[in-house]
């Protein structure tokens, strides 16, 4: 699976997650740009991504991204 | 040398000149300057903890520097070795004394004799708030999210700055070593809007917070001769007293901050005006809160994710219990920190906790009548809670909490003469937070649409209120910490 899929798979689990049908993800997005996207909703969305994708991450892992892409280049390797 | 002290005014002129005109511009020699003054600030309160903040301050930039160029795991160590040290620094010198006590009267309490010595540590001043922004740092840098710096007056100055070193905000690196790296230009908005800021935060500081600390220490200290009533007022009056006290001293610093060009991270955004308890939270004492909410809740609630509604509930009442014990080593601490995470649990069953909605205000100007009972009840469960934080053992909470409740001569008279010419100037002070709550801090867009002789009216008639009314000088209570 490519970036772009995943991107858009993760981008409807935001959607469904924060309930907001507007959210529109790049891989430059962070949380700053998303009104709902705190750190309390971040979890829900790391749990929702876990059980979708079928992937675990670490703790580190979670608590490093700075943005869209580095949750999205980590999806993808644990998939490859 | 207290931030509104005439000592320190001279203090901050001299290097205000020096800063702004032989040093104009001049980033490498303003920095050392403003490492020197910070030393020299630190060492006025206690010379004798400068190795331990000078040497502190070298390892872990050293730390910074290997994190950033190790291998992962190599990495890692260093980084859990910065974390280990940062909190042995807090725990030799804050509660090591604290634990033996306590164990020694557990032992004894259960029949086995422990009759151990404790040591003599002096607390150094300011240290719960640069062990934070030590710890933040290697944390930062670890995680990948900042570039450790080469620079080490850079790094020093970041972790000593004298506005904040005592008392915060405790600025994080990421926000705080840039603003030290790039030159700084004189701006004059941004001056004028730290004068008044500081304007502010000593109004709220002398005016109010110095004139209720005699009549609350008086009633604190003879707690079973008051009245029921004296005992609900005077707890009304200490959440007062603690807000205008340390939220008078962040606008101080961060006032200072910005004549010097800096922009210090906010610490408060009018908590009072809070309708639960989470909101209260987000609003008090932001950088401790958001510092906690980055490298305790957070990393817990990563580890319970999968518990649900127990895991965040679990990992919020650590977290308030941390907020609590970090105020000092005293049990009564960690039970304030324990009765606000149990006020959480209702706001996250209910999902109350995870729905931030913006205070909307009637056509008066107003809350509306929901809100308002809102912020009435979270402010009498903040009030009981700073009870809590203000005892210093279980007994005494005792007696003040049975001494409220007592209806016996509930209302006796007590001596208000004291404070009374002080609560036309609360009410004052709320009034304005309250119409200016978008602001970052109140002073900073009253009046701005009005003609100018008016605005320098009010300013002056801030100032001879200050020079008029304020109380005998008080320590500012955050020191302690």
């Amino acid at each position: 699976m490519g970036n772009n899929e995943t991107l858009s798979q993760v981008q409807n689990i935001f959607r469904d997650e924060l309930d907001n049908e507007n959210i529109v993800l790049t891989e430059e997005t962070t949380a700053n740009d998303i009104e709902e996207w705190d750190s309390l909703t971040h979890i829900m969305l790391v749990v929702a991504i876990e059980k979708h994708f079928k992937i675990k991450f670490t703790s580190k892992e979670i608590l490093s991204w700075k943005n869209v892409f580095g949750m999205i280049e980590n999806i993808t390797s644990k998939q490859g | 040398m207290t931030i509104n002290s005439l000592n320190f005014l001279l203090f901050f002129v001299v290097i205000y000149f020096f800063y702004n005109f032989p040093l104009r511009e001049k980033t490498t020699a303003q920095n050392w300057l403003l490492l020197i003054s910070s030393y020299i600030f630190y060492g006025i309160a206690n010379w004798k903890m400068i190795p331990l903040l000078l040497c502190s301050t070298l390892i872990f930039y050293i730390l910074g520097i290997l994190i950033s160029t190790s291998s992962e795991k190599k990495s890692s160590l260093f980084t859990t070795t910065g974390v280990v040290a940062g909190i042995g620094l807090l725990l030799y010198f804050k509660y090591l004394n604290f634990f033996i006590e306590s164990f020694s009267t557990l032992f004894n309490s259960i029949g086995l004799k422990a009759n151990w010595g404790t040591f003599n540590i002096i607390l150094p001043l300011g240290i719960s708030f640069f062990t934070f922004r030590l710890i933040s740092y290697i944390i930062e840098t670890y995680r990948g999210k900042i570039e450790p710096t080469r620079d080490f007056v850079v790094f020093a100055n970041y972790i000593a700055f004298f506005p904040t070193i005592i008392s915060g905000p405790i600025d994080r690196p990421n926000n705080f070593i840039p603003q030290l790296e790039k030159k700084r230009t004189f701006n004059y908005n941004l001056t004028v809007d730290g004068f008044r800021q500081i304007l502010w935060g000593m109004f709220k500081k002398m005016v109010i917070a110095d004139n209720l600390a005699i009549f609350i220490n008086n009633t604190w200290s003879d707690i079973p001769n008051q009245s029921g009533s004296t005992l609900i007022i005077t707890s009304i009056l200490y959440s007062i007293q603690m807000y205008t006290d340390f939220s008078g001293y962040s606008d101080m610093a961060i006032g200072v901050g910005k004549i010097l060009g800096f922009r210090i991270t906010k610490n408060f955004n009018y908590p009072f005006f809070a309708r639960n308890v989470a909101e209260y939270w987000r609003n008090w004492h932001i950088s401790l809160t958001s510092w906690l909410t980055d490298y305790v809740f957070m990393p817990l609630n990563v580890k319970f994710r999968n518990l649900g509604k127990q895991g965040l509930i679990l990992a919020i009442v650590i977290n308030m219990v941390i907020v609590g014990l970090w105020h000092g080593a005293n049990w009564t601490y960690g039970a304030f920190g324990l009765y606000h995470g149990l006020l959480f649990i209702p706001l996250i069953i209910s999902g109350a906790f995870f729905k931030k909605k913006k205070l909307k205000t009637t056509k008066l100007g107003l809350p509306t009548l929901n809100d308002f009972f809102k912020i009435l009840g979270t402010f009498t469960l903040v009030t009981i809670g700073l009870i809590i934080f203000r005892s210093e053992n279980i007994h005494q909470l005792n007696n003040y909490i049975s001494g409220l409740l007592n209806l016996t001569d509930f209302f006796t008279t007590t001596d208000y003469s004291k404070i009374k010419p002080i609560i036309p100037f609360i009410l004052i002070m709320f009034i304005i937070e309250w119409r200016k709550k978008d602001s970052e801090f109140a002073l900073s867009s009253l009046g701005r649409e009005w003609h100018f002789s008016l605005r320098w009216i009010m300013y002056y008639m801030i100032l001879f209120s200050i020079f008029w009314l304020s109380g005998k000088e008080q320590q500012f209570i955050y020191f302690q910490f």
